[in-house]
């Protein structure tokens, strides 16, 4: 594959950057807060200083932002992939946003000639670490084809969904599921604590039976130490409950765990815990502290 | 402190030795590859862990005529009460693998395979619990269990020193003691020991026994868990096992529903859900029961594993155990009013998985 351009270099994007250098791609890098190249310099990238001017340098360029004005402000603005983008590159845009965003870039890309593909990824700081991300593509099926030895070194499967839009679509409705799912072990966490069990003990059942999952293996050890490092910010997961209720909501489907969950996170965001692992929620969960 | 050893020993090795109802090949396969598990579990063992003196007489009385050399002639007699999609595979589990079994159900034909496979059969739950030594209990609900052991020729009448009562039902905490108390005031012994895992892996033997109340007893009926499960935990004063049992089935329903939203949810909006099921069992939050449940649930098929109307009575019993301890509880109580709603439509013996059908807008009319 050609000279490979990066824009966007923080938890996923670093890492996956990092991931392609280590495999022998040339990439040339871009990130809104300079120093954040520094290190994928040291290993190797080149340095761009717009995203205009990394697309004029390669023939793919990757985007990794973090939510759906990031990805829309690296195409549209001012010394934006929009300058540079024509016949002959491509465009794979991984954030995770709206279908309704994606839909705006793929349209605003092939209209100047160049080629999109949304391929939002399922996975958090370890998976991007480690390539074993899971990338939900769809959009231009050429390109994806293009795309895969990149994505092959970035993750452990790839999913070709068809139209711009259903990328995104998947990636929300796992994440709406994720984010139900760590609002349920929370809660359990919590009664088993209150109804004086051990937690842990509750971590070696779960992970004995049906429900056993590698979200709560990871998770609950360092839930219980109230440890919330973060691999996924809670406040993209309250973004991503958020846009999944929006798609819920323009296509009448019924989601009242999803909505439960949603204000679960939207409360550990008014407690300041927006920053913090997603795991955070369970401070949210549990309450104010009661003598009972 | 030797002694108490020695009786639990014995009734081991009694277990282990009793004439097998089937194949003897069989039974002694299996005893030779209990025996050794059986030892290392004492081996090293504190003695501090067992009771100073022994709380029953009367229940050192009775194990200790296997003090003799003629323990083969004094098998530990096993009684088994409700024969439901987990009693029927867990009792037969016990009894292939040679153990002496005495099987009652409410409706009496369910007993036939097992008695066809050797087991005894006895008209109530008392006259069960009168001719065996420990006596387990696996009924549907608190009302059943409670029915079972205090009710109108309930195990607790033929309950004595001696004896010991593991009630595997899922029930909250007040009915395991309410039970508990009846059986302890014959003088016998009592063990909670629900169970995580639905049919199959009680078919398999592969269940989890989540077990609490009087450890000695736990102690005593571990070969028999071991051979109707993978693994065991004593959580402590009865009312733990309970409890644990409703932590885990409260988020699991809770799982099931969010799970069933996303299914929908990608339906709706042009994905292949069998594709989602796909993604999802690539990555964080794949789990065993979404890649066991997705494809059927995607046909809009519930072959019952584990009973809606169940699941939606663990939620009911974990939400008044979050009332009893103050906690809130959003997604439980959503998921609990998406079981309502699914119970309501019909769905009451379709697997839990049928709570998806509580999502969609028109009535799926289940045929039997």
């Amino acid at each position: 594959m050609e000279e490979v351009g990066f824009l966007g270099l923080g938890i996923m994007g670093k890492a996956m950057a990092m991931n392609l250098l280590r495999h022998g791609f040339k990439v040339t890098v871009w990130n809104r807060t300079l120093s954040r190249c520094d290190e994928l310099v040291e290993h190797g990238a080149s340095v761009a200083k717009t995203p205009a001017a990394v697309v004029k340098k390669c023939k793919y360029t990757i985007a990794m932002l973090s939510d759906p004005s990031a990805a829309l402000s690296v195409v549209f603005d001012k010394d934006g992939v929009l300058e540079e983008i024509c016949s002959g590159k491509g465009y794979i845009d991984m954030s995770t946003v709206d279908a309704d965003t994606s839909s705006k870039i793929s349209e605003a890309i092939t209209s100047k000639g160049g080629s999109f593909l949304e391929a939002p990824v399922s996975g958090s700081k370890k998976p991007a670490e480690d390539g074993q991300l899971v990338i939900l593509a769809a959009g231009e099926k050429a390109l994806y084809e293009e795309a895969i030895p990149a994505f092959d070194v970035m993750g452990k499967k790839s999913f070709f969904l068809g139209q711009v839009g259903n990328g995104a679509k998947m990636k929300l409705v796992v994440n709406m599921i994720m984010g139900s799912m760590l609002n349920a072990f929370s809660e359990g966490l919590v009664l088993a604590d209150r109804s004086g069990l051990n937690p842990q003990t509750l971590l070696d059942v779960l992970d004995l039976g049906g429900i056993a999952n590698p979200m709560f293996r990871m998770k609950g050890p360092t839930m219980i130490q109230n440890s919330y490092s973060p691999a996924f910010p809670l406040k993209h997961q309250q973004k991503d409950m958020r846009l999944a209720l929006a798609l819920g909501d323009e296509n009448a489907v019924s989601m009242p765990v999803a909505a439960a969950a949603n204000e679960a996170f939207k409360k550990a965001r008014s407690m300041g815990l927006g920053d913090l692992d997603f795991s955070a929620v369970f401070e949210a969960v549990k309450g104010p502290e009661k003598s009972s | 402190m030797a002694m108490t050893f020695v009786k639990a020993n014995q009734l081991s090795t009694a277990i282990l030795t009793s004439p097998p109802k089937t194949t003897v090949s069989t039974a002694m396969a299996m005893c030779s590859s209990f025996s050794p598990r059986i030892t290392k579990q004492f081996r090293g063992r504190p003695i501090s862990s067992f009771p100073v003196k022994p709380l029953f007489s009367g229940s050192f009385k009775a194990f200790s005529s296997q003090a003799t050399t003629k323990a083969d002639d004094i098998p530990a007699r096993v009684g088994f009460l409700g024969l439901g999609i987990m009693g029927s595979p867990m009792a037969q589990n016990l009894i292939k693998a040679g153990c002496d079994v005495t099987v009652w159900n409410r409706t009496k034909s369910k007993c036939d395979p097992l008695v066809s496979l050797g087991a005894k059969y006895k008209s109530f739950p008392e006259e069960v619990a009168a001719s065996c030594d420990v006596t387990f209990a696996m009924l549907a609900d608190p009302e059943s269990a409670v029915e079972v052991a205090c009710g109108k020729h309930g195990a607790a009448s033929g309950m004595s020193p001696g004896k010991g009562y593991v009630d595997i039902s899922t029930v909250d905490a007040d009915t395991s003691k309410l039970i508990s108390g009846h059986i302890k005031a014959t003088g016998a012994l009592f063990l909670e020991a629900p169970v995580s895992g639905s049919k199959k892996p009680a078919e398999d033997g592969q269940l989890i026994f989540l077990a609490a109340g009087d450890r000695y007893l736990y102690e005593i009926v571990a070969p028999f868990l071991d051979i109707m499960g993978k693994s065991r935990f004593y959580l402590g004063d009865v009312g733990n096992g309970a409890a644990m049992k409703l932590v885990v089935n409260m988020i699991m329903g809770s799982m099931m529903a969010s799970f069933s939203e996303g299914l929908l949810l990608s339906e709706k909006v042009g994905l292949d859900p069998s594709v989602l099921v796909e993604v999802v069992s690539q990555g964080a939050i794949s789990a065993p029961m979404f890649s066991t449940k997705g494809p059927s649930m995607v046909q809009s098929q519930y072959p019952t594993a584990f009973p809606l109307k169940h699941q939606q009575k663990d939620l009911r019993l974990a939400l008044g155990l979050a009332e009893s301890v103050s906690q809130h509880t959003p997604i439980a109580a959503a998921a609990n009013e998406l079981y309502k709603v699914a119970k309501s439509r019909g769905l009451s013996d379709q697997d839990f998985s049928a709570v998806i059908e509580a999502l969609k807008a028109k009535l799926q009319h289940q045929t039997k």
